[in-house]
């Protein structure tokens, strides 16, 4: 361990500038991976929370009865496309209207219970179905407006696929930019090294004992960078948890019951960091020893 | 049974030059060999195919009867540590010192520092360089430099040493001082090969000379001269 220790400091000592813009580069390419995952785990918790709202809301005509709302309610219980539905009377709206409007005691002395529409709150399984159901409600008789939140969770989703692939395409660009850095930075070692390679090879050394310490390098690199962007992926975490965000946790769309408290999600965001720095330091040393390596 | 053993050995390079035309010859364990001849006859190529830097196009070369181009890449490494390898350029670390330089030959065996402090100290009394060996390259003569190649070549104690005009970079006394040190290697049983165009030490030593031509054998005598 010594050994490869001693040979790894000697290594970056003679190669100083091209190391510190390679760990450069290359936590800028951990830090945006890094973000990207923290924003795509928000933006689908967002979308997630949008989801569980009430996301179509029927209004009653007045002279539609308590009695026929509560047997419509009870029919769209029974439909397969709906999740849940809650009736909200008169009463409750004007409640509900009240609670927000306390500031302004004038405008609530103008109102009166009788004036705010019955609705249903109705939630669908599948946002997709939003469209049609808003429809199909509309043509009920006794419905007076039916308003669903289908135009906002569309654009978010827009905005969020937007986001994904700006991501993708700058953590794709700088992960190439990393990969070519790493072999430029070993090419380098290995020119320089190259009387001592050739030295090593005539007295004996085996394949594994001059590649192994370009390999170390490589992965030595591809840590350092990733260990920096963890740190500052787990600093976020830490922010979020003192500022109580994302309290009830963050989420991805493809664990649909999971949800993981900010700063645990920062832990494991600053495992898979250390593991895919590492990972690409060791591809990146595999190819510079295979094609700059004469051995 | 000999020590090393070229059968029909032929050698051509990408860009045409035959540098080794059906070469055969034996040499024993414990001689001492001279291949000598005009530059570009063919010396170094022997010394290359010897340590498996290049192989010939056809014929076998045999070490201890194990033929040098079939062992597996996997196992070159320890096929070179038994034999050691000295060069016309020293082939030395500029930036490590005498011992550091020697230590190389054992640091890829993965010997422990105890052996190498051991070991290292007594090769290089044996080429009489151990009140020097904290000192860098840059602080020795041409001579001195190549008894460190010496030293580091008998570090790991090889069956064979191969010197490729040991003395080519040297002065006349320096050369002398050499050629002692790899007739006192020599008699403690290492076979020696060394090519060579250095007259002078060749008609001294009165040992077996090989003379190649254009890649070819043209004489090879027990007690012979350069120009036979």
């Amino acid at each position: 361990m010594g050994k490869i220790w001693k040979n790894l400091k000697a290594n970056i000592k003679r190669e100083k500038l091209l190391t510190i813009a390679n760990v450069f580069v290359m936590t800028i390419t951990f830090l945006l991976l890094g973000t990207l995952i923290f924003v795509i785990s928000g933006s689908q918790t967002a979308l997630r929370y949008l989801e569980q709202q009430a996301q179509i809301s029927i209004f009653f005509k007045d002279d539609f009865s308590e009695e026929n709302i509560l047997g419509f309610k009870s029919r769209l219980e029974e439909d397969g496309r709906i999740a849940s539905v809650k009736y909200v009377s008169k009463n409750e709206a004007f409640e509900i209207f009240s609670q927000i409007n306390k500031d302004e005691p004038v405008l609530l002395e103008n109102i009166s219970p009788s004036i705010l529409p019955a609705s249903l709150e109705v939630k669908a399984l599948n946002i997709g179905d939003l469209r049609v159901l808003a429809e199909e409600f509309s043509q009920v008789d006794g419905v007076e407006e039916v308003r669903f939140f289908e135009d906002i969770i569309d654009r978010f989703k827009f905005w969020s696929n937007v986001i994904y692939i700006i991501g993708f395409v700058l953590v794709a660009v700088f992960s190439l930019i990393s990969y070519s850095v790493i072999i430029a930075t070993l090419r380098t070692t290995i020119h320089s090294k190259g009387i001592e390679l050739e030295i090593m090879k005539l007295v004996g050394a085996s394949n594994a004992y001059v590649k192994n310490p370009l390999v170390y390098q490589g992965v030595f690199l591809g840590f350092v960078s990733s260990f920096i962007a963890g740190v500052a992926m787990v600093m976020i975490g830490v922010i979020m948890k003192l500022y109580n965000m994302f309290d009830y946790g963050l989420t991805f769309g493809f664990l649909p019951r999971l949800y993981i408290q900010p700063l645990v999600f920062s832990l494991l965001l600053f495992v898979f960091l250390i593991f895919s720095g590492c990972l690409l330091g060791l591809l990146g040393s595999y190819t510079a020893v295979k094609r700059y390596l004469k051995y | 049974m000999p020590q090393i053993e070229f059968i029909n050995v032929s050698k051509e390079y990408e860009h045409g030059s035959v540098a080794l035309d059906n070469v055969s010859f034996q040499i024993d364990p414990g001689e001492f060999v001279f291949v000598v001849g005009p530059s570009g006859a063919g010396k170094s190529t022997i010394v290359k195919l010897l340590i498996r830097e290049e192989f010939p196009n056809s014929g076998q070369i045999l070490v201890n009867d194990e033929d040098v181009s079939m062992i597996p890449q996997e196992h070159v490494h320890d096929y070179r540590r038994k034999i050691g390898v000295v060069f016309q350029d020293f082939k030395l670390l500029e930036s490590r010192n005498i011992f550091e330089n020697v230590a190389i030959a054992l640091e890829v065996t993965d010997a422990n520092d105890h052996e190498i402090k051991n070991v290292i100290p007594n090769v290089l009394n044996m080429v009489g360089l151990s009140s020097k060996m904290f000192m860098y390259p840059r602080q020795l003569s041409g001579g001195e430099k190549q008894r460190v190649s010496i030293a580091r070549a008998l570090a790991h104690e090889p069956d064979i040493l191969v010197a490729d005009e040991a003395t080519g970079m040297i002065d006349p006394d320096s050369s002398d001082t050499v050629v002692e040190i790899l007739e006192k290697v020599n008699s403690l049983g290492t076979t020696i090969l060394m090519a060579t165009h250095d007259q002078k030490i060749v008609d001294k030593l009165k040992k077996r000379v090989i003379r190649i031509e254009t890649g070819k054998i043209v004489s090879d005598k027990k007690g012979g001269k350069y120009r036979g």
